[in-house]
């Protein structure tokens, strides 16, 4: 079921994301091509180009983030709740599926906005020079760091991916306490979201006292890369255990509203 | 013959009012029931509570037993008053998406039914008057063969030729086994196919009784009963 959930909500979304990544593709390649031609004579449509390449970048963003409440919103808890909730499936898997195509979908469009970039500055040997600047770097992460270079690669991947998260949740989290204050739902929701991140700052601080005195530790005892970087590896350890602990509250409240405190209008 | 559908004590307040107070009600297997009531009287909280769609505030729903939840929804076939189709999928995606998620959905009985309708499958739900888009709806609840259908207001918004087809089609569609649950105040368009009646009133039930009965015992069609008890 989640399999033909996230087929549906890819299909829904797509119909938006891919014509503006195309969008922006295509401006970034008029951009370009315009500048080549003589910078002179045709400033105005080069600046003209530009001001649309910026605006369908900023589109770009700003629908990721539009399209993360609305699908979540309009799809669940407004009138196509009737049909989505009615389907046989649990409320999690309803949840997972649009956490992971929002994810998607603000990864891709980080790469997506790269490779525009890419196109408009791209100069001949860049590829090259940006190449070899990747082995260098590489070469010299690796000398240093041995074979623990892959894991806290890892562990940064993860990290990342697990904010991604939170910050979703945290949205789910707030529209679904929100769903609870029948009359005034989006007020509500706001309110939500506030002592939510509040809650969660309150819950930073307390960890990180906790936590304090052992890094306090390892950073007085940094002389040398490989120290820095096990204090590194702590505080990306820590994180990534406050992020986790943190979506896994966010998904909980979610689930459990969406379960056992539906009230569709 | 077994309890399909079961309520006890079911309440369900709203922040400033009750909808529906303290119903008992067992509805059993293999009949055309009406839900008749006057506006506002708690017909479609009942079958939003049936379909888990609210949460009661105190008491029981079961359905064949069991609390609204997946095993429920797979044999529930509902029809609520709103439109809940998305406006950007055309109907033969909606009707995908039936196909994909419900094992007891017949594509081929929605297709005819499109076609006896006169709607176009590729036609995208955006473009369709409001009328066109119940008839929709109709179809793909009818193209299940549930256990029940809890039709709410399923006549409500269409024209009078194709209330007749679609009762027709309610009629035809469902097996003796399976139980028809309609909610409306249009009860003169419907009497005829009914089997029993529940009358509903300011959220609890005055009175339950099979339309045979009515007719024989107090002389009078639903329809007249209904103008008798809800006198304004």
């Amino acid at each position: 079921m989640l399999s033909k959930l996230l087929k549906y909500e890819i299909k829904a979304t797509g119909r938006i994301f891919l014509p503006l990544f195309l969008a922006l593709l295509i401006f970034a390649g008029i951009t370009r091509f315009i500048s080549a031609v003589g910078p002179e004579k045709w400033a105005t449509p080069a600046i003209l180009s530009m001001i649309i390449y910026i605006i369908i970048m900023v589109g770009m963003f700003v629908m990721t983030f539009l399209m993360m409440i609305q699908r979540f919103y309009k799809n669940l808890l407004s009138d196509e709740g009737y049909l989505m909730l009615t389907l046989p499936t649990k409320p999690w898997k309803h949840i997972t599926s649009k956490l992971l195509v929002s994810m998607l979908w603000m990864g891709v469009s980080v790469i997506v906005a790269m490779i525009s970039i890419l196109i408009i500055a791209f100069n001949k040997g860049d590829i090259s020079d940006i190449a070899k600047g990747f082995t260098r770097f590489y070469h010299l992460v690796l000398e240093q760091l041995g074979a623990s270079a892959y894991l806290m690669t890892f562990e940064i991947i993860i990290a990342i991916l697990l904010s991604l998260a939170s910050g979703i949740l945290i949205v789910y989290a707030s529209i679904a306490l929100g769903h609870l204050f029948s009359p005034h739902r989006t007020l509500a929701s706001f309110g939500a979201f506030i002592v939510l991140s509040t809650l969660t700052k309150i819950f930073f601080i307390l960890v990180s006292f906790n936590g304090f005195s052992n890094i306090y530790f390892n950073i007085s005892s940094i002389n040398d890369l490989v120290g820095l970087q096990s204090t590194m590896q702590m505080v990306i350890g820590y994180g990534i255990i406050f992020t986790g602990i943190q979506c896994a509250a966010y998904f909980t409240v979610t689930n459990f509203i969406l379960s056992k405190r539906l009230n569709l209008d | 013959m077994s309890v399909i559908l079961e309520c006890t004590e079911l309440t369900k307040k709203f922040a400033s009012k009750i909808a529906v107070s303290g119903v008992n009600l067992k509805v059993e297997r293999g009949q055309i029931v009406g839900l008749l009531g006057p506006n506002g009287s708690g017909k479609s909280t009942i079958i939003k509570l049936a379909n888990g769609l609210l949460t009661p505030t105190r008491g029981n729903i079961l359905i064949g037993g069991r609390k609204p939840g997946i095993e429920t929804k797979k044999i529930v076939s509902y029809l609520p008053e709103k439109t809940y189709l998305n406006d950007w999928m055309r109907v033969h995606q909606i009707i995908e998406l039936f196909s994909d998620f419900y094992d007891n959905f017949k594509p081929e009985k929605a297709y005819d039914m499109l076609k006896r309708l006169n709607i176009n499958a590729n036609d995208r739900l955006k473009t369709m008057s409001k009328g066109t888009k119940e008839k929709v709806q109709l179809i793909l609840v009818m193209s299940r063969e549930a256990e029940l259908y809890l039709l709410d207001e399923p006549i409500g918004g269409v024209d009078p030729a194709a209330r007749d087809y679609i009762l027709a089609t309610i009629l035809s569609n469902y097996n003796e086994n399976a139980t028809v649950i309609i909610s409306t105040h249009l009860i003169s368009d419907i009497e005829k196919i009914l089997d029993s009646v529940i009358f509903i009133n300011q959220g609890q039930v005055v009175l339950t009784s099979t339309v045979d009965d009515i007719r024989d015992e107090k002389g009078k069609s639903v329809d007249g009963l209904f103008r008798e008890v809800f006198k304004c």
